[in-house]
Parts: structure tokens; sequence; C-alpha cells
């Protein structure tokens, strides 16, 4: 659902850093409470992972690194930094540390009760801030200048709409861990993107895809030994954006072929009538018939632009002998002095 | 220290050297996400090469990881050239799902053999040492020192042979393919050799810290100097540099060695980022402060020249009139005092010859906007910061 957000504003990849920059977060949580409680734990992930996210904006504000630059820094910096803590946590003398690396790739398995509630109403609020600040995010979203001269603090809505970004990925690590959570936040928001141009269906259509691939991507993983949950979900999604491309109507990279195709095809018609046109004018009577071999010189022409025009009734065959109709005349005509006319 | 020290410290910093070079250009091309997608999409051409293989230690593998890495590129390109998503989601869709195909291969097929996802991802340097290379009975090094040596080798070579057609193309694509050298090969030369070198290095350091040491170096460097020459030598600079202090680190905390040497890396470049002479946080933001002080200047000696009255030029009255703070309108008029561009008699501010004549080609700039203008200016305001 965020991540319609996250994939107009060009921030994709800032879920797979913000995933990577969690992992110190929920590290120094474990050191300074010694718990593995995962609220506290999910806490010092939403915190650091926040300050990740602030210093990817600081530094391409204020230097010339550019975004990618920024994103691939503090995503491996953080990480890095999570992985020592991590060992470091893992030398210590306390029992309890076993269990915080399935942060890293997630086990649906593993959540409780309570997790699920937590997630339940941490997706209310996302949906009620949604729905109380809709106008605000949809005019940030696409016309910023816009909706700094209407008196919007956008900054503050940009800080909002950030945090709730990091906040769903936070609650998502647990699920489908680090590395794929990048794929969750984007997969069904980008699926979603082919089917419609309207940002209220396609952060349903969203919604929807995720929770498609969610169901799916469980049943599947739960139905056979030995496949974790994350990575099915994340293929299942996978799937959605795959049928998506293809198949969408007006986007789709099969219609796109089709049209195409089409428009090939007139072309080839226009062509081909327009060749029979000229030889049709050197003729007083222009439904006198001519034999189909002249057409043979001429590239655009083949049987089935031939048939095509006698079904739309511009010529009339007879035998080895074709010729044009009155209406076929009229139409050829026509396409002539469009094409004069652009010329000039 | 002992040999196995030398050994990792001399492969952290092969690594290191080997993962700046690509990385200097890949920050350049503003493709250093791509680093991170093939680091995570190598992991489904290993798994595929172990099964071919089932040995760990084969080339075979590592080509087809190389093989993949570069598949990844390709399939973002392709996506991308569909137009239907920007680049960023297309490479945020296509590793995590090569990712998870890797992910399930293990764990359908591979799950009793030492293929562990951790080790793909994390690495260990600290058992580097103990993987040997045995050429006819002779121990003659860490066979990590060994692939990422040849690695460093071939890159090298390579950068040193198309070095002025590599610059060219990352600066100006347009001039270079005029010229006759096809970007398109430059491109995925450099995606080869950079999944080539990802897969060589993660074996010993993890996938993650590869990102690290390809983009941090490079990225740290950027924010001190503009020369492509001085910036890939610096890299390459810190890059060592880290590889070793982590080492160090590491050593202390009896933790993970891939994880200090990224964390060194990460102080480094804090550090250069805020005290970086010209690009570094302060001194943007010092610099930022020095523009507005002069836009204050110039807004008030305009004011000045276009009000006769005294009652406009009463001190007192700036400060509400320009709406400045005390502090600040404070600032102001002791440095226009300062550069004899005021005088203040009985508080009423009037512009002195100097200043009358700064202010009309203020204006003259203002109202032409050409650069040529303000090119003088710019000594003069020298002057003031002096």
């Amino acid at each position: 659902m965020l991540g319609s957000f996250a994939v107009l504003r060009k921030q994709s990849l800032l879920g797979d850093a913000i995933s990577h920059a969690a992992l110190p977060g929920i590290a120094i949580s474990f050191l300074i409470t010694g718990a593995k409680d995962s609220h506290t734990l999910l806490l010092g992930a939403l915190v650091s992972g926040l300050i990740g996210t602030f210093w990817i904006r600081g530094i391409i504000t204020k230097t010339h690194l550019k975004s990618d630059t920024a994103l691939g820094l503090i995503l491996s910096l953080f990480f890095g930094f999570g992985m020592l803590l991590l060992t470091f946590i893992q030398k210590q003398p306390n029992a309890n540390q076993a269990g915080l690396d399935k942060y890293l790739f997630g086990q649906a398995a593993t959540l409780v009760e309570s997790d699920v509630w937590m997630m339940a109403i941490v997706t209310g609020i996302c949906l009620f801030v949604l729905l109380l600040f809709w106008k605000e995010f949809k005019i940030l979203l696409f016309d910023k200048d816009y909706a700094k001269t209407l008196g919007f603090n956008t900054k503050l809505i940009d800080i909002l709409i950030t945090s709730f970004i990091v906040l769903a990925i936070v609650l998502g690590l647990q699920t489908v861990g680090v590395v794929l959570m990048s794929a969750m936040l984007l997969a069904p928001a980008a699926a979603a993107r082919q089917w419609t141009n309207s940002l209220a269906t396609m952060v349903v259509l969203a919604a929807i895809f995720g929770a498609f691939s969610g169901v799916f991507g469980t049943a599947i993983s739960a139905s056979q030994n030995n496949l974790s949950t994350g990575p099915v979900i994340v293929l299942v999604a996978a799937v959605f954006v795959l049928i998506s491309f293809i198949f969408s109507p007006s986007r789709g990279l099969l219609f796109k072929q089709i049209r195409f195709i089409k428009n090939r095809r007139d072309l080839e018609l226009h062509k081909t009538l327009a060749f029979m046109y000229h030889i049709a004018e050197s003729h007083a009577d222009i439904t006198h018939p001519h034999e189909i071999k002249i057409l043979n010189g001429f590239q655009g022409y083949t049987k089935g632009t031939l048939k095509k025009l006698v079904e739309k009734n511009y010529v009339t065959l007879k035998g080895s002998t074709w010729s044009l109709t009155n209406e076929g005349f009229e139409s050829a005509l026509n396409l002539y002095n469009q094409l004069s006319k652009n010329d000039e | 220290m002992s040999s196995a020290q030398i050994e990792i410290q001399l492969i952290a910093s092969l690594v290191a050297v080997a993962c700046a070079i690509p990385g200097t250009f890949l920050v350049l091309r503003k493709m250093a996400m791509i680093s991170d997608a093939i680091s995570h999409s190598i992991l489904p051409g290993i798994v595929v090469g172990f099964f071919i293989t089932q040995d760990l230690n084969s080339p075979l593998l590592i080509l087809l990881a190389a093989l993949t890495g570069v598949v990844t590129v390709v399939l973002v390109e392709y996506i991308q050239k569909t137009g239907l998503v920007k680049e960023d989601t297309a490479i945020g869709l296509v590793f995590p799902v090569l990712f998870s195909i890797g992910v399930l291969m293990i764990a359908k097929k591979a799950n009793d053999v030492h293929l562990d996802i951790d080790a793909v991802l994390v690495g260990e340097l600290a058992l580097a040492p103990f993987d040997r290379l045995l050429i006819s009975g002779v121990d003659v090094g860490p066979k990590a020192l060994w692939v990422i040596g040849v690695i460093l080798i071939i890159t090298i070579v390579l950068l040193l042979a198309f070095f002025k057609e590599l610059k060219l193309s990352t600066f100006d694509k347009g001039l270079a393919a005029s010229l006759g050298f096809s970007p398109v090969i430059i491109h995925y030369g450099l995606m080869t050799v950079s999944s080539i070198t990802t897969v060589g290095a993660f074996d010993a350091v993890g996938a993650i810290l590869v990102v690290a040491l390809m983009i941090a170096p490079a990225a740290t460097a950027y924010l001190l100097t503009t020369d492509l020459k001085k910036m890939l030598s610096l890299s390459i600079l810190f890059g060592v540099f880290s590889a070793i202090a982590g080492y160090w680190v590491a050593h202390q905390l009896d933790a993970s060695i891939s994880g200090s040497i990224t964390t060194v890396l990460g102080f480094l470049f804090l550090l250069v980022y805020l005290f970086a002479p010209s690009k570094g946080v302060f001194a943007v933001m010092y610099r930022e402060k020095q523009q507005r002080t002069e836009v204050s200047l110039l807004t008030f000696l305009l004011h000045l020249k276009n009000h006769d009255e005294e009652r406009e030029r009463h001190v007192n009255h700036l400060n509400e009139h320009i709406n400045w703070q005390k502090v600040r309108s404070k600032t102001v008029l002791d440095l226009a005092l300062k550069n004899n561009m005021i005088e203040i008699n009985k508080n009423i501010v009037s512009l002195t010859v100097k200043g009358n004549a700064f202010t009309t080609q203020a204006i003259d700039y203002i109202i032409t906007n050409e650069d040529a203008q303000i090119e003088d200016m710019k000594d003069d305001f020298f002057l003031f910061r002096g």
C-alpha cells in the first residue's frame, strides 16, 4: 500500500536500504535491553531505519553525491555495522542471543499472536493516516512546488510519509527478511501501476496484490517441505508483476505489440491502396480491371492485404484481375490529399 | 603477527583495491545500486554452478555467478526499456526475485551440503587462510588470495588499457559514441568486471561488504576531489586503510571482520561527509550562511538607495521594515560599515560614494542578469569576508 508512494516517488530502493539499515537498530536495542522482546527490537529497528533514511536525504541534498550512491552507501555501511554488532553479541556471555539473525531472512512461522495483533494495529493506523492526509500526500507526490505554494507544510508531510514507509518495512522484516523486503514493497505497487493511472485505484490494487501474494505464497510454502515463506511470497508477487507487465490493457507489452502490428498492417493497406489509386488514375474508367500481377512488383502488397481491401469493399476481384470500386477510389483520394496536406 | 593475520590483511586489502576500481566508475555512472543487485542475484548462479560441478571451489562457479550478474544487468535494462517502470524499481524487482530463486534452490536441493545463505551474504574472512591452494602438493597460500589476486590483475590491466575509453564514456556518452567507442561494449565490460569482482570477493568477505567496499571508498573520495585519477587513488587508499584498520578493530572486539571493515568505512565516510573542505556538510552550511549574509547586505543597500527620506533610513526603522531580527541586522550593518559602504550619522544611515557605486552595479546585474557583470562583484564579496 505504502509501496505505491515509494514507487511513484522514485524511491523504490529506499525499501532495500531501510531494511538493511534497520539491522544495527535491532542489535543495539538488544544490547541495551538484553531481552528479545520483539517490540523493543522493532523500536530499535524503526529508529535506526529513520536515521538511515534521513542521512540518505542529507547526503543527497548537502553534497553532490547522487541518490543511488547514497542509498548503496547507507545500506552497506549500516548493514556492516549491524553485522559487527551481531557477531559481537554472539560472543557475549548471554544465552539469550540466539535467533536475532532470524530477522535477516525472516520466518513467518515464528510470528506469535501478539506480533500479528501489532501488525494489524499498525496497518490500521497507516490506513487511517493515509485517509486523513490523502489529499496532502497526493498533491505532494505529483506537484511538490504547488503543494508548497498552497501553504502545506511539505517537510512535515514528507517526514510523515517517509516514517510510515519505514514503519511498514520494519514490520515486514520479521516476515520476509531483509533482502526480500524491498520486493514486498515494490512488486505489488509496480504491478498495480500497470493497470491504472489513478492513485486511489493503484493503492487499493497494490494492497490486493500484496495480500494475495502473501496468502498464496504462504499456502504454497506450507504445502511443501523445505520452502521458506519469504522467497515464495516474493516469487508469487513477481509472477503478478510479470502478468501485469504483459497483459495490462493499456501499458502491457502484449497489447503494445498487438497495437504495433495493427498499425503496421494499416500502413501497408494504405500503401497498397495508394499504389492501386495511381494505376487506376491513368484510366478514364476508375473501375477498369487490372491484372493482379502488376501488384507483385510492389512491396507493400500481400494476398492478405488484398483480401482485407476486398472486405472493406474498396476493391473487387474478378478472376485474376482487380478493380477499384468507387468507394475505394474515394478513400484513396482522401488518403492522397491527407498525405499532401501533411507534406505542406 | 602470525602469518595467518598477515594473510587476512593482505586478502582484505586486495579485495578493497579490486572493489575500489570498478566502484569508482559505478559511482560516477550513477549505477551504485547495480552492485547491490549483482551481489544478491549471483546466488542462483552459484547454486546452479554447484549442482553442475558438485564442487564449491571450481572456477566454473565463479564464471556462472558472474554470468548471472550480467544477466541481472541485462534484465534490469530490459525492464527499464519497456518504459513500464523506472530504473530503480526495475533493480528492486529483479534482484529479490533472483535471490529468492537461489534461496529456494538451496532449500530444496542442497540442504545437506555446505552452502549456507549466511555464508554467502556475510562471508567470513577469518576462515580464508585455512582454505589453502595446493599446487602439486606444495602450499602456495590461501585460495582466496589467489582468486582475488588474479581478478585484481585482470582489473588493473583492463583499467590501464581502457582508461581513456572508460573516462570518456563515463563523462560524455555522446562524444564517446561519436568518436567511435561503443559505450555499450564499455558498459557491459564494466558490468562484467564488477560481477566478477563481486563474485571473487564475496567468498572471502560476503556480499554486503563487497557493496560497501565498492561504493563507500569511491563516494568518500568523490567528496574530496573531482579529478578522476585522484579519486581512483584516494578510493584505493581508503579501501586499504579501512581493510587493515577494520581487521584490528575486529581483532579487539572479537567480532566479524567484514562487519568491522564496513564500520571503519562508515566512520571514514562520516568524517569526510562532515568535514570535507569544500563539499562537507559544515563547509556547505558555512557557505550558505555567508551567501545569506551577502544577499541581506545587498537587500539592505538597495533599500538605502531607494529611500531618501530620513524616516526610512533610521537604524531602528530598518529592523521593522526589512523584517530582520536584531542580531542579523546588526551583522549586516557592521559588515557594511566595515567595508565603507555606509555611514551612520545620528542613527541615520546613508550610502557612501563607494556604496552607491556598488549598489548601482548590483542593480545593473539584477536587471540584465548577465554573468559577466557578477564576476567583478564576486571579488568585492570576497573583500567583505576578509
